[in-house]
């Protein structure tokens, strides 16, 4: 499903240049769940954001259901993005303006589904994670828990090939967390999707399929996670 | 862009507005009323100046069209056979003649010098409004003598601050006048009555009969100074210029046009000038405004546009949904302009603006409601159109990180 190659990205602050990505590959398969873990500064984020057509690599190559999604042009990832992926963000980046099912049902909007299908779409999804009854909610009178599941749902309304989800629980309580976590799971598992989440918490680990570890930028670790004495403590290296 | 990603952009706009900050959707309408309200204001007051004085000088001096002496002669020779001829050309109302002849008048030691004009009062009725303006005392009739009809720029007013001029001192109905007239003859008159007009020009004129003017210069009159028309105000003057031309009238015709036009073209001239300036710098202030407003809304949202662009949403959608906003908000804007604008129409109609040349209220046609409020959409679009440009052709990453 996804084919990562020798990927590259260098960022230049004026004379500084810092290797964000140095030579990374990898593969995903079709409706795995990959965690990609590493600490603060590793190239975690940044390989998402390739791998999720928001940022250009510098070198190397990103294959998405054998397209080579380096050669598209802005106009074709833009396509891209609305019709095969899906994205959750650390900070919910909901449209403030827009009530939870507007924001959910926007990018159906856009790809030209009719009123009528976005709209019985939108009230499953919520119905699925249980914001039915806040459908005419805005962001500001939604907990932090709430805005993420909603955000999900954003994400998944169009049953996209791939959804990316960037430290989806980085502001959630531990709590809030392990909803959105199962949430996550149970997408997974109900429609077979494919996800594939940054964290940099140890404990997620018992959520995926699939750990991927990076340090300096590079892959140190591919696998799924080991869990010893009910406790996950790291993918093996 | 397709008619499904103007819905978007239309959709996205109106909540914006709708569900964003309230007290910056209020003062951003406020003020495109005001710029509007500014580009139509001050030069419906000119227009409104420039068609006072046009009607007040067809209404109690030059009537519709004016027929004067051949070139480099004085008087209209034939007045009887012109008046004739005239008033039966097709869209002539009413010919009057004038005669007219310099004077001084007296009045307890005040003088006032001006041009005494000999007219016959019924042709007069009917090609002027003066008789319609008497404040005090009554009209001239036909064959009476000894009698005058003066301005209230020439008799005084009983306030001298309200004089423009010399006059004769606050005369009122009944009162004797002397006039000295300059072919020597003097002559005692009783005032038969005041006229205000309100048209500085018009309300300096001082008549007697054309009997009157007879006896004064001591044979009947067979020329004249001019003839004023009244015409149909179904037919444009210049078609009946025309047709009076073409009856084989040899006096120089002019309509009122003309003769705005050779004493005030250039004061028009510059009156339009003035108009396009103030339009002009009413438009950059909309397009200032306007662009601050929006650059501040695009800054804001750099990141809510960076995730738009992240969840596939094209970058014509999101320039289009600012264009849609700014345009909203100038339709608003002009909407509650047109309001204000017509509120001061109303206001200045019923207290009019007091002008040398008469009461002036402004003047609107909804040509000029239209013309301004497309240059102010199109003003609006550009000044929309830019910032939310800048902004949604940034990366998503570096919107995103703002």
């Amino acid at each position: 499903m996804i084919e990562v190659i020798d990927l590259c990205k260098v960022y230049s602050m004026g004379k500084v240049s810092v290797d964000a990505l140095q030579g990374v590959t990898l593969s995903i398969k079709k409706g795995e769940f990959v965690g990609i873990m590493g600490a603060s500064g590793s190239g975690k984020s940044t390989l998402l954001h390739m791998i999720g057509l928001l940022d250009k690599p510098t070198s190397g190559k990103i294959l998405i259901g054998g397209e080579d999604i380096s050669t598209l042009s802005d106009h074709k990832k833009t396509l891209f993005r609305l019709k095969r992926l899906g994205y959750v963000f650390q900070d919910y980046a909901l449209m403030p303006e827009l009530t939870v099912e507007e924001n959910v049902y926007l990018t159906s909007m856009v790809r030209g589904t009719s009123e009528n299908e976005y709209l019985s779409q939108t009230k499953e999804i919520l119905t699925r994670i249980g914001l039915a009854e806040r459908s005419d909610a805005l962001q500001s009178e939604l907990s932090g828990g709430q805005q993420q599941r909603v955000s999900i749902a954003r994400a998944v309304v169009n049953r996209p090939e791939i959804l990316f989800a960037d430290e989806p629980c980085a502001n959630l309580d531990t709590v809030s967390s392990q909803n959105i976590l199962d949430l996550f799971r149970k997408i997974n598992h109900e429609l077979h999707q494919t996800i594939v989440m940054v964290s940099h918490e140890e404990w997620h680990m018992e959520y995926f399929d699939r750990v991927i570890i990076l340090r300096d930028g590079r892959v140190i670790s591919d696998g799924p996670p080991v869990i010893r004495d009910h406790c996950i403590i790291r993918s093996p290296e | 862009m397709s008619l499904q990603h103007l819905k978007v952009s239309f959709f996205l706009a109106v909540r914006g507005l709708l569900r964003g900050s309230r007290g910056s959707l209020y003062l951003s309408i406020l003020i495109i009323a005001m710029v509007f309200t500014n580009m139509i204001f001050m030069s419906s007051i000119i227009m409104g100046a420039i068609k006072n004085s046009e009607q007040s000088i067809i209404e109690y001096q030059t009537g519709n069209i004016l027929v004067g002496p051949k070139e480099n002669e004085q008087y209209i020779e034939d007045i009887s056979g012109l008046l004739d001829k005239l008033n039966r050309i097709p869209g002539v109302i009413r010919a009057s003649a004038h005669y007219s002849l310099g004077a001084t008048l007296k009045n307890e030691g005040n003088r006032v010098g001006g041009t005494v004009i000999a007219v016959k009062p019924d042709d007069e009725r009917m090609v002027t409004g003066t008789w319609k303006k008497m404040i005090e005392g009554e009209y001239l009739s036909d064959g009476e003598t000894g009698e005058v009809i003066i301005g209230i720029q020439t008799s005084g007013h009983k306030d001298e601050n309200d004089d423009m001029g010399p006059t004769l001192g606050y005369v009122r109905t009944g009162d004797p006048v002397t006039i000295e007239y300059t072919n020597g003859v003097t002559r005692e008159y009783r005032v038969k009555g005041i006229f205000e007009t309100r048209s500085y020009q018009a309300d300096m004129e001082i008549f007697v009969t054309w009997n009157e003017m007879e006896s004064v210069l001591g044979h009947p009159i067979t020329d004249s100074t001019g003839v004023i028309i009244r015409t149909s105000p179904d037919l444009p003057e210049a078609q009946v210029k025309q047709t009076i031309l073409r009856f084989g009238v040899q006096e120089e015709v002019k309509t009122w046009q003309d003769l705005l036009e050779e004493a005030f073209g250039r004061a028009i001239e510059s009156f339009s000038i003035i108009n396009s300036v103030t339009v002009i710098v009413s438009l950059v202030i909309a397009i200032v405004v306007l662009f601050i407003v929006i650059m501040i809304k695009t800054l804001n949202n750099r990141r809510q546009i960076g995730v738009l662009k992240a969840l596939g949403v094209d970058k014509s959608i999101i320039i289009n949904n600012y264009l849609f906003q700014v345009l909203l908000l100038t339709a608003a804007g002009t909407i509650l302009g047109i309001c204000i604008v017509e509120g001061m129409v109303g206001l200045l109609t019923v207290f009019p603006i007091v002008f040398p040349d008469g009461d002036v209220t402004p003047y609107v046609t909804p040509g000029d409601l239209i013309s301004n409020t497309i240059l102010l959409f199109i003003a609006a679009a550009i000044a929309g159109y830019i910032p939310a440009w800048r902004v949604a052709s940034e990366d998503i990453m570096t919107a995103m990180r703002s």
